[in-house]
């Protein structure tokens, strides 16, 4: 008796190790489903549809990157702040050292995930509310009996406003990240700021700029997939709520994984 | 004879049990009502023919084309000619009514890019809903105006085949205008085909209203209403007889 239960017991373990394998796999094949659905409208797009996608992809754009350039900017002084302490704690004053440490630290991976977890918690949650909303009270369901594409009409508009707007909302973010740096390095280390701007500039080569580039891109689609995917898996108006930070987790757990796979390619 | 608005052959329904296979079609200018119990396929039925639910077989035919080899392209165009009201008034919430209605005529372009405003207005002002309206959000409407509109953005378009599975608003926004005025004077010069499940006790039936009798996810009957009253089903029999659908 004892034996079988043991033999249950180590299958179940078993069966959850192979889950835990199988969900994420299951999850990204989903996406990759979602993300090809996506690219196939928007080569059916009728011309009716062009002016749609400009108007919303701007209105996009609007929303994740303008609307938040102030929030950034103030987030990366005090982050560029905060970076700047444990270095002058530990008395790093080669500017080249610096410079080096805030190309690894904060251009190459902390900012794109900062900006990730903004742009996933803020716009990213705000599509799924709006697009869950429009699940439940039928309007998805309306618009596509009348021939409207929610493919192409929906999702693709966002994918492209939020990969343009991250990419803006990083460089904002990285600025406001100098320049903090910058200020408070030259308040305790008398590093003048011009040096230190210069030394960080000089790092930006094409290959970094293009690796950065394709990895916030990268993470930004991962998000407006998963977000809309999210909302149009949505039944009803209460099924919003537990849409948000299951769409909220996921999308920021993948944006983790893509920072680790560039910072393997990187480094690796 | 006229060609067949709407054509289905051999349509299965999805439910269980599996029901069983039912022909059916419909012809320009005729309101066919839904009638049935509740979960007896009318909704389904209508979702079905909307594209929104897959039926486990059949073969649909829209405007004389079949539907199941269009490719996405010529689907949104057969689509377009097609208004759905569904059970929720499917607005978009932020959006204006205006924004609302004429999104289907900027989308299948249904009239030129400069003229929509004036479509819009024009179409409103038919239908005697209230102009000032249009400036409004839709979340901020009332159940019977998102009502009304979501049967304007269905018509606006001028739809050859109209499906309605919803409540259908008793009483018209505006003063000493009834449902069946604006029945007469908007929708019956349309000349479309319509396909109503307005849910149990919603409309009169006269005799010589269509009905379609749906029971356990199939067609038992279709016909008119004094055609059916001598039917040998007893369930078909009642509906034919009942003053309301």
């Amino acid at each position: 008796m004892a034996v079988i239960q043991w033999v249950s017991r180590f299958w179940r373990g078993v069966e959850r190790l192979s889950r835990m394998v199988i969900v994420p796999l299951d999850r990204l094949l989903e996406e990759l489903g979602f993300l090809s659905i996506v690219l196939v409208s928007v080569g059916l797009a009728t011309r009716g549809e062009w002016p749609f996608l400009a108007r919303y992809t701007g209105q996009q754009i609007y929303f994740t990157a303008v609307q938040r350039t102030y929030i950034f900017t103030v987030v990366g002084l005090i982050i560029g702040a905060l970076t700047a302490f444990p270095l002058i704690v530990l008395g790093i004053r080669d500017p080249q050292i610096l410079g080096r440490i805030m190309h690894l630290m904060i251009y190459h991976q902390l900012g794109p995930i900062l900006a990730a977890l903004f742009v996933a918690g803020l716009s990213g949650a705000a599509i799924t509310a709006e697009l869950g909303e429009l699940r439940a009270n039928q309007a998805l369901d309306h618009l596509t009996a009348m021939g409207v594409n929610p493919y192409s009409f929906f999702v693709f508009p966002r994918l492209i406003g939020m990969a343009l707007s991250l990419l803006i909302l990083n460089c904002w973010l990285n600025v406001g990240v100098t320049v903090g740096a910058a200020l408070m390095l030259n308040l305790y280390h008398n590093i003048p700021p011009t040096v230190f701007l210069r030394v960080c500039v000089a790092g930006l080569t094409p290959t970094a700029l293009t690796l950065t580039g394709g990895m916030i891109v990268m993470q930004a689609t991962h998000i407006v997939l998963v977000q809309t995917l999210r909302a149009f898996q949505v039944r009803a108006y209460v099924d919003i709520p537990r849409a948000l930070p299951n769409a909220f987790t996921q999308s920021f757990i993948g944006c983790l994984l893509i920072s680790l796979l560039f910072s393997l390619v990187r480094y690796g | 004879m006229a060609e067949a608005r709407l054509r289905v052959r051999d349509w299965v329904l999805d439910a269980q049990p599996i029901p069983e296979p039912f022909d059916f079609q419909a012809l320009p200018g005729e309101l066919w009502l839904l009638v049935g119990r509740v979960d007896s396929g009318r909704r389904e039925l209508i979702r079905s023919i909307a594209g929104l639910d897959r039926p486990l077989a059949g073969y649909l035919e829209l405007f004389g084309q079949a539907v199941e080899p269009l490719r996405a392209r010529a689907l949104g165009r057969l689509r377009s000619q097609v208004g759905v009201v569904l059970e929720q008034s499917g607005l978009v919430p932020a959006w204006s009514v205006f924004e609302n209605l004429a999104l289907l005529l900027h989308y299948h372009r249904l009239a030129p890019i400069g003229a929509v405003e004036d479509y819009v207005v024009n179409f409103v002002e038919s239908c005697r809903v209230p102009q000032t309206l249009l400036p409004r959000r839709a979340s901020e409407l009332s159940p019977l105006e998102s009502a009304w509109i979501a049967l304007l953005r269905a018509l606006i378009i001028k739809p050859r085949l109209l499906l309605v599975s919803a409540y259908l608003p008793r009483e018209t926004l505006a003063v000493n205008y009834s449902v069946w005025a604006f029945f007469e004077e908007v929708i019956q010069p349309m000349n479309m085909t319509i396909l109503v499940d307005a849910g149990p006790g919603a409309l009169p039936i006269g005799s010589e209203t269509r009905l379609l009798v749906m029971d356990q996810g199939t067609l038992r009957a279709a016909g008119m209403a004094q055609d059916l009253s001598d039917h040998p089903d007893a369930l078909v029999r009642h509906y034919a007889g009942s003053e309301y659908a």
